[in-house]
């Protein structure tokens, strides 16, 4: 009885001594974590006013099949890695809207079909790094989110 | 007759006048627009325009392009068209996306936008200054 009691003391004190440490780790980190994803890892940081926010995304672009040289390639499968890159951040930023539609005939289903679509005015987002490798062109971005930019 | 000091004022003024019009910033109305799909440029469209009134008011950022001489602002835009859309896009740009997934196939349609602004454009004999308005 009394080493059951013992044990039972001994793991709740560690337990506690866990919970301290836990929330040390997460009083260390720069950014809260609001939400968390499946694996464990924060997906979406909040945005405070002393400090801000950075967000970094990869775009992937192709050159189209014909091209009048490498360069000419080159050129457009950034520029389609960039578009790509903006679309990622308007997604992360402000969100996308995600439609769906299915189509039932005779308890079946037919025909599935799901849109997503963003708009949105970026300002002040930068390329950090570009990679081409066989015809596919990364484009690193980052874009700084600060109230002082939001409020401006 | 009039002396030689006496010129000096006319000959001057109309130096600084030449130099004025030669060195003076053209104001150019310039935007871009870029459409994609499937991750493949499919539309490219610059659009240049002579600004009929003054713009004001100018941004501190300056971007600065090579020129060959006598090259007009399109042909250096041409020619270095991803350095200016990086530094236009470092201000503002639009972007609309739109995707569509089906059970057989994924298509993409995105379009990037840069507003169509007003830009102070300086001609240099090797060079081009262009600056943003607010």
């Amino acid at each position: 009885m009394r080493l059951s009691a013992a044990l039972a003391l001994l793991l709740s004190v560690s337990a506690l001594q866990a919970g301290i440490f836990s929330t040390d780790e997460s009083s260390d980190q720069k950014v809260k974590c609001v939400y968390s994803g499946t694996d464990g890892n924060c997906v979406e940081p909040i945005l405070k006013a002393e400090n801000e926010l950075v967000i970094t995304v990869t775009g992937q672009g192709v050159a189209p099949s014909v091209t009048a040289s490498p360069a000419q390639a080159y050129a457009l499968a950034k520029r389609a890695a960039m578009v790509d890159g903006y679309r990622l951040i308007a997604e992360r930023v402000k969100g996308v809207q995600v439609e769906g539609q299915d189509t039932i005939k005779n308890m079946m289903l037919q025909q599935s079909s799901t849109k997503t679509s963003v708009e949105a005015i970026v300002r002040g987002a930068n390329i950090m790094n570009t990679t081409f490798k066989e015809g596919l062109c990364e484009v690193e971005m980052e874009i700084a989110l600060s109230y002082s930019r939001v409020l401006h | 007759m009039r002396s030689r000091n006496g010129n000096r004022p006319f000959v001057f003024s109309s130096l600084a006048l030449i130099s004025t019009l030669i060195h003076a910033a053209d104001n150019y109305y310039i935007g871009y627009r870029l459409t994609t799909k499937n991750a493949q440029p499919i539309e490219e469209q610059f659009t240049v325009s002579k600004a009929m009134q003054p713009c004001t008011e100018y941004g501190n950022f300056i971007l600065t392009l090579p020129r060959l001489s006598g090259a007009t602002l399109e042909t250096v835009l041409n020619l270095e068209r991803s350095t200016f859309i990086e530094y236009a896009a470092e201000h503002e740009l639009r972007l609309k996306s739109n995707e569509t997934i089906t059970s057989s196939n994924v298509q993409s349609l995105q379009t990037l936008t840069l507003p169509t602004r007003c830009y102070a454009v300086e001609f240099n004999d090797h060079s081009v200054t262009i600056s943003l308005s607010k």
